[in-house]
């Protein structure tokens, strides 16, 4: 047992979980204004491409954006079946196996 | 009630079945790498299973071994975890009818992944495809991370396989659906391009909480509440 790590993983818990519940507890019950409920169904759009962009047009602090950038191939091939209604396991996959076999051809 | 949870959370699971071998396989290279930097099994199991926090313990692991100030440590996990905050909001009114004690478990496994797939079905989402996702996704984790910390990594270099792209693959699938219309597409592009400005600039997670409520903040200014 080594305090000092369990201590680190202790405050780690702890603050990640008041990132987690403070919100959900509080607003689960609340029936929120309409502009405010607004908000929330567009949060989804505006998070999604915020997680997504950067880790396919970011590479080590940089912009990428070259057709010699498998990610780039890859998100292609992603919007293609996804705009398609493809399933979204095979929209992936696909998705995956063209950015591996890009990465070994280059 | 009952059908509508086993239907819900069926279909939360399978959609996250996209996920799960990536999701498995980062468990393992987390576990091997936090056991090659010096922690022992038990600690990244404890830490996994009460952080269960994936981009804030691969950036922790190497402060631990470095032996950075604990107080350094835990502000960073709060700050790559922020975005959180902007799920939990979300996700909030979906769980109306849930116990608080349901809720303060429910809070605990919040992530991107079951986040992601939970709001692109529907707005607010469906609780019980929410949990499903995110007993898929938990689940997954722990498991890669029992792997990796007892092989050391299963899989050395998950890139090579393209199983780094299944994360932005999903995310901009579900995004792909959403797009119905103009003040979609205008929403989306404009996420996209400030993120991609605030993540070339600024390092760690800044960039999704920033993008994420100034871009529907705005939004939400200048649209009208009701339609759509």
């Amino acid at each position: 047992m080594r305090a000092d790590v369990w201590l680190v993983i202790g405050g780690m818990a702890i603050v990640t979980y008041l990132t987690r519940a403070p919100l959900l507890l509080a607003l689960a019950r609340r029936p929120l204004p309409p502009r405010l409920r607004l908000w929330l169904r567009l949060i989804p759009l505006a998070v999604l491409p915020a997680l997504a962009l950067p880790l396919i047009l970011v590479d080590h602090g940089r912009l990428a954006v070259s057709l010699a950038h498998p990610p780039l191939w890859g998100a292609i091939v992603v919007v293609a079946l996804a705009s398609r209604r493809v399933n979204l396991l095979a929209t992936v996959a696909a998705a995956v196996a063209t950015v591996a076999v890009l990465r070994a051809l280059g | 009630m009952a059908s509508t949870m086993t239907r819900g959370t069926r279909a939360g699971f399978v959609a996250s079945l996209a996920l799960v071998p990536s999701v498995f396989v980062y468990g393992t290279v987390f576990g091997g790498l936090a056991v090659q930097a010096g922690l022992r099994a038990v600690e990244v199991w404890g830490m996994s299973l009460l952080v269960f926090a994936g981009a804030a313990q691969f950036v922790a692991v190497p402060m631990i071994a470095a032996g950075a100030s604990p107080l350094a440590i835990v502000v960073t996990t709060y700050v790559v975890n922020m975005r959180h905050y902007l799920m939990a909001a979300t996700l909030a009114p979906a769980f109306r009818a849930f116990p608080r004690g349901w809720l303060a478990l429910v809070a605990h496994l919040l992530n991107d992944e079951s986040f992601a797939v939970a709001v692109a079905r529907q707005n607010p989402p469906d609780p019980w495809v929410y949990i499903g996702s995110a007993v898929a996704v938990f689940g997954a984790f722990l498991a890669g991370v029992l792997v990796g910390t007892q092989l050391g990594g299963l899989v050395a270099d998950p890139a090579r396989w393209g199983l780094d792209f299944a994360f932005p693959a999903v995310f901009l699938a579900l995004v792909a659906v959403q797009l119905r219309g103009r003040a979609e597409w205008l929403i989306a592009l404009a996420s996209a391009t400030l993120a991609v400005a605030i993540a070339l600039v600024l390092p760690g997670n800044w960039h999704i909480v920033i993008t994420g409520v100034v871009v529907s903040g705005v939004a939400a200014l200048l649209l009208s509440p009701e339609p759509a």
